[in-house]
């Protein structure tokens, strides 16, 4: 019991991260219809570009941290301008393609920003060591990179809810067509979510970077948050938090009762076989849309 | 079905219609173009002959591809692994059960036919992404179950696999022998996918892609079709991973990577959708930018120096996935349809259209 119920509460703290890149993914998913399979690899890129701001160039935490974010903002500008506008109107398949080629593409940046090692930030940039609470053990950095998540996503949210930009963005998330007809640049919104998407992302890379170490493996963290966005279902904020929050908890839970029975990387093939279930049993998620569709 | 038929050619009975070569001028070509690829290797060096059964080998997996994808519209993201199933398939039966080559050959294709049904079964309920992930899924589901599944499968280590025996006095362990195997495979199964496309299931998989719903009204039973898409797809797959396998004599997990099944997916793309010819250019492509990037990997170290080996793995990412992008954003219709247009201007020659 109190085995499950320490998986349970550390699950949470790292399930902060997946969730709030569950929300990267939803944000573009929700405007563009296309799914970014790429975030996984912005990751890698978000964590590097970190790591040669403290530890190559010395410079302090904040300023590594403006710089990270604006770098991710290039990124996601960079990406929509010359990849993925082309492909508005093509057959799902193309975007599909492209976006997984991206994911490769990124990777072999990764590759060469990396040398091909394994990085790590010298000193984390947040609080290190933990808190004892009975029989919890709850370290900072994860409880901080939570808090910071949770931070952002309200952010976001925020900005959805209050400003006119957030509301012209909702408006494209319901029909591209009629967003068109009052007057909203798409174009410009599908921009703004391929911004706002990899700045969470690559916020979401340097703080998993400061725990896992700064590396290529880092996307499969991305990989394992697929599942969560189609638990959560493709197009639900609420969901891809609460998937985002139920993944952390089933990897450490994972963490506790099955990697001891089964050999090899049972946290990366558990969340997958989580994602095959779902698609048997709800394949449109908790929160999805049920297409109905028609002749 | 080709539309743009060469001046002159009509149908005037039932077996005309049903020819997949209609001029003489075609069927020369294709005569010489095969006993071509038998004679080939009598002219190039060892070297040639590796290219040549790899790109034969990538074929029939490519064709299998086009079927689930070009044909069904269904997007896999583990066609990388469904041939690694088939390889250790091969290799599983060699060395527990000492099965030969040829007993082996056919489980190499049925048992990646049954798993990729197995995955296949999301089909039921939706479509398009959704499909993908469950391919996405299975990838890391096979790939886990064989590198962890030591006892039977030898683990990450890899396993060895034997080339087939003797056949009729032609002995396969030479590898200009074995490329005739291959290449002798490659082109049954190239036949056997032509013709699929124009049975009724091979019509039913262009309904489907087409518009489902239409099909379904149709009369056509849309998750039986998908899946026995995913079906067929996988066993040519499987056949792929047996040849490609047991040329190298030797299986190993670490080439059935997630890269490799989105190459696969970015190939197609590459050679075209929705057609055996764009299946075999991709192939081609894909295994000669593969051996250009291994003869790249020397420069890159003398301009390195001992970071080359870094240098290389992100050179064959970045380059690779520059190629597909610019391909989806310039030609989305790939080599196929460039090859359509060359021929139609020939056929046209002295007008512009």
């Amino acid at each position: 019991m109190e085995e499950t119920i320490k998986s349970i509460v550390l699950g949470l703290c790292s399930g902060g991260i997946y969730a709030l890149l569950a929300v990267s993914y939803v944000v573009i998913y929700k405007s563009t219809r296309v799914f970014p399979f790429s975030q996984a690899a912005v990751l890698i890129i978000g964590a590097y570009i970190m790591w040669y701001c403290l530890i190559a160039w010395n410079l302090p935490i904040w300023l590594g941290f403006i710089i990270t974010c604006a770098g991710g903002a290039l990124l996601g500008m960079f990406i929509e301008r010359a990849f993925m506008r082309p492909l508005v109107g093509q057959p799902i398949l193309a975007p599909i393609v492209v976006t997984l080629c991206l994911m490769l593409f990124l990777r072999g940046i990764g590759i060469l920003m990396g040398k091909g090692d394994i990085q790590g930030f010298g000193e984390s940039f947040l609080p290190v060591g933990a808190w004892e609470i009975g029989f919890l053990h709850l370290p900072k950095i994860q409880v901080y990179g939570f808090i910071l998540c949770g931070v952002l996503i309200a952010a976001l949210m925020l900005f959805y809810e209050k400003t006119r930009t957030g509301l012209g963005m909702r408006v494209v998330h319901e029909d591209h067509v009629v967003a068109q007809n009052l007057g909203i640049n798409v174009k410009r919104i599908f921009q703004y979510s391929w911004i706002i998407s990899c700045i969470i992302a690559v916020i979401a890379g340097m703080l998993l970077g400061n725990i896992q170490g700064v590396g290529l493996a880092l996307d499969a963290n991305g990989l394992i948050t697929i599942a969560a966005v189609l638990f959560g279902g493709l197009e639900s904020f609420a969901g891809a938090i609460i998937a985002g929050l139920a993944i952390g908890i089933l990897q450490m839970l994972t963490i506790a009762y099955i990697a001891p029975l089964l050999p090899g990387e049972t946290t990366m093939m558990v969340p997958f076989v989580f994602l095959l279930l779902i698609l048997f049993i709800k394949p449109y998620g908790l929160f999805g849309l049920v297409r109905i569709e028609r002749l | 079905m080709n539309i743009n038929r060469p001046c002159g050619t009509f149908d005037r009975n039932y077996f005309q219609a049903k020819e997949l070569y209609r001029t003489r001028l075609r069927k020369v070509l294709l005569a010489l173009l095969i006993l071509g690829m038998y004679v080939l290797p009598l002219l190039i060096g060892d070297y040639g002959i590796s290219i040549l059964t790899v790109i034969c080998a990538f074929i029939i997996g490519m064709l299998g591809l086009q079927i689930i994808t070009g044909y069904c519209g269904q997007i896999s993201i583990g066609h990388a692994a469904f041939m690694g199933v088939g390889m250790y398939t091969v290799a599983i039966l060699q060395r527990h059960f000492g099965f030969s080559f040829w007993l082996a050959l056919p489980f190499a294709g049925l048992v990646p036919m049954f798993i990729g049904m197995m995955f296949g079964v999301p089909a039921l309920r939706m479509k398009g992404l959704y499909l993908a992930f469950a391919t996405l899924a299975a990838h890391f589901v096979i790939v886990y179950v064989i590198s962890n599944w030591r006892s039977v499968t030898n683990g990450t280590d890899g396993m060895w696999m034997k080339r087939p025996g003797e056949l009729f006095g032609i002995d396969f362990m030479k590898d200009r022998n074995y490329y005739l195997l291959v290449l002798t495979v490659t082109i049954f199964m190239t036949y056997v996918a032509t013709n699929l496309s124009r049975t009724k299931l091979g019509r039913s998989f262009v309904a489907v892609r087409d518009n489902d719903i239409a099909a379904e009204v149709m009369g056509i039973n849309i998750a039986y079709t998908k899946i026995m898409a995913f079906g067929v797809g996988c066993f040519f797959a499987g056949i792929s991973g047996a040849m490609g396998g047991a040329y190298y004599e030797y299986v190993n997990i670490e080439w059935f990577g997630l890269d490799d099944s989105i190459w696969y997916l970015g190939f197609l793309v590459v050679g075209g959708f929705g057609s055996i010819f764009g299946a075999i250019a991709g192939a081609t492509v894909w295994k000669i930018m593969d051996e250009l990037s291994t003869l790249v990997t020397p420069l890159a170290e003398t301009f390195l120096g001992g970071a080359a080996f870094y240098a290389s793995a992100a050179f064959s990412l970045v380059f690779y996935s520059l190629i597909i992008i610019v391909f989806l954003v310039f030609e989305p219709r790939g080599i196929a349809h460039r090859w359509e247009i060359i021929k139609r201007s020939y056929r046209l020659h002295p007008f512009p259209y």
